[in-house]
């Protein structure tokens, strides 16, 4: 039997595409002032993927930094080039490392709880709620959470940044007596604007994946407690996928553009 | 004045038939009641009624109009006219029981708010939740999340209120104080109610009119006051659930509904 359109077009992910539409249809309509979120959750929503998050984005880049740092130092020290030290961290950290591994950090943290909280209110029936009111899941709880990770994570990609340099320099410190000083210099002498730039755009489009994989799971979960943990789990799993992902595809593209 | 009128319903998800032919009129300060067994459709029939779901075939009409056929516009004024008190009560967790029963009033759109806030305050009072105003619904026990949630429902003074089993889960006199209540809405308002529920004891105190809607037939096997029902009903199923009993084997019910 041949495969007509239709069958073809059964097969696609209608559901997530049409999802992504109504987001994008969504922050247009923000954007010329006509949102229908509260202010007060974007507020309590950004508090919570920004300053409650700052604790383990810092451990966890310090110890990105410091294992890049010993991992590089232990094969150029025997080159007498242990300075590199601070070349190699200081634009791993900010090409890849700190946008990477800060968008996996929050893909566990606030794209699992974006999740959650929308699968569980699914089945309390407070979407079911909002929409007897009028009210769009995508403009009153989708956006807000979006919004706030596209704001917040290069913010905290450049603050993964500082606290990635900071585990090398610690690790370059003890290993290698490097002073925080040269180290910096060196530092400041490798990195140029193009390294910060990419590594600050990965981290907005990490945001906006994170935001939106994690509702569109929690939207459409089964409204029963294990449609709660089988959405917080796929809110997870495909966001860390989609980031590697895309950073395969920023990593072409750069490669391409000569950056 | 009939407010609500059900004609012909077929419900269905995707090809299982849930219920078809199913037909009613709500009056204006009428309490209406749908019954029947667990799974019957009762509660997706409520949904129907209230837009979450498409109705297969049929129509549902406010006032005169269809609401599947009115555009978007006509169909959110046509949610502006009913007010509705979910299973689980469905208060935003993420709200305090005011900001929850001021959210109906700031989508309306009348009133400003610090009048949203006063009438939101009058209607918590109303359900002896006064003091409860800043509380989240976390903090609340069954009983107040279902009373917050009824004055959600009725804080924009709707003509047609709908309860999704407003006594689940409810003590006996807990359930009685509702049912006290949705009698005090309806003669301070003069609202219509559509209620769901399988609690024998509110069904016989509230419900002026009723549908009753079977599980295996898949369709409404009687119509009528539950009070009446229960005396009056010729069908052994709708008999045996008014009377709290076993139903009879399938071979003995061959009688027609009434």
């Amino acid at each position: 039997m041949p495969l007509t359109p239709m069958h073809i077009a059964s097969l696609l992910p209608i559901r997530p595409v049409v999802f992504l539409g109504q987001v994008l249809i969504s922050a247009f309509e923000a954007v010329l002032g006509r949102w229908q979120f509260r202010l007060k959750d974007l507020g309590r929503i950004t508090a919570d993927c920004s300053a409650r998050a700052v604790p383990i984005v810092t451990v966890v880049n310090v110890l990105v930094g410091a294992i890049l740092a010993f991992v590089g130092a232990v094969q150029l020290v025997k080159f007498g080039a242990g300075i590199y030290v601070a070349d190699l961290v200081g634009i791993a950290v900010a090409r890849e490392m700190a946008a990477i591994i800060t968008a996996v950090v929050m893909a566990g943290r606030t794209g699992a709880a974006f999740a959650a909280e929308l699968a569980t209110m699914q089945a309390n029936e407070e979407v079911d709620a909002l929409e007897v009111l009028g009210l769009s899941a995508v403009d009153f709880l989708v956006l807000p959470r979006v919004a706030a990770l596209l704001v917040m994570m290069p913010l905290l990609y450049v603050y993964g940044c500082v606290t990635g340099l900071l585990g090398g320099m610690l690790v370059a410190g003890g290993m290698l007596d490097v002073s925080p000083a040269a180290y910096l210099d060196r530092t400041l002498v490798a990195l140029d604007w193009s390294h910060l730039g990419l590594g600050f755009s990965k981290s907005i489009v990490f945001g906006a994946l994170i935001g939106m994989v994690g509702c569109y799971f929690g939207l459409y979960a089964q409204r029963n407690a294990e449609g709660v943990g089988v959405a917080t789990t796929n809110a997870v799993v495909v966001s860390i996928v989609g980031i590697i992902v895309l950073d395969a595809v920023f990593a072409v593209c750069a490669n391409a553009l000569g950056i | 004045m009939t407010l609500l009128a059900v004609d012909d319903l077929e419900m269905r998800f995707g090809e299982r038939l849930i219920q078809t032919g199913v037909s009613f009129k709500v009056e204006k300060g009428s309490i209406f009641a749908i019954m029947g067994g667990s799974g019957c459709g009762k509660s997706t029939l409520l949904k129907h009624l209230i837009g979450l779901l498409r109705p297969a075939k049929g129509s549902v009409t406010y006032n005169s109009v269809d609401y599947w056929r009115a555009d978007e516009a006509g169909r959110a004024s046509l949610r502006t006219g009913f007010g509705m008190l979910f299973q689980s009560a469905a208060l935003w967790s993420s709200m305090t029981v005011l900001e929850n029963v001021c959210l109906p009033l700031e989508r309306q759109g009348r009133l400003d708010k610090a009048q949203r806030e006063a009438r939101a305050r009058e209607v918590l009072a109303w359900v002896d939740l006064g003091k409860f105003a800043d509380f989240y619904p976390a903090d609340l026990s069954g009983g107040m999340k279902k009373r917050a949630g009824l004055a959600r429902a009725i804080g924009s003074e709707p003509p047609l209120l709908f309860l999704d089993e407003p006594s689940a889960g409810l003590d006996p006199i807990s359930s009685k104080k509702l049912d006290n209540l949705v009698l005090d809405i309806r003669a301070r308002t003069g609202c219509a109610v559509v209620f769901v529920s399988h609690e024998l004891p509110s069904l016989f105190a509230i419900a002026d009119d009723g549908i009753f809607l079977d599980a295996d037939s898949k369709t409404p096997i009687a119509h009528g006051s539950p009070r009446v029902l229960r005396d009056t009903a010729t069908h052994p199923t709708v008999r045996a659930f008014l009377a709290r009993e076993e139903p009879p084997p399938p071979a003995a019910q061959s009688a027609p509904s009434p």
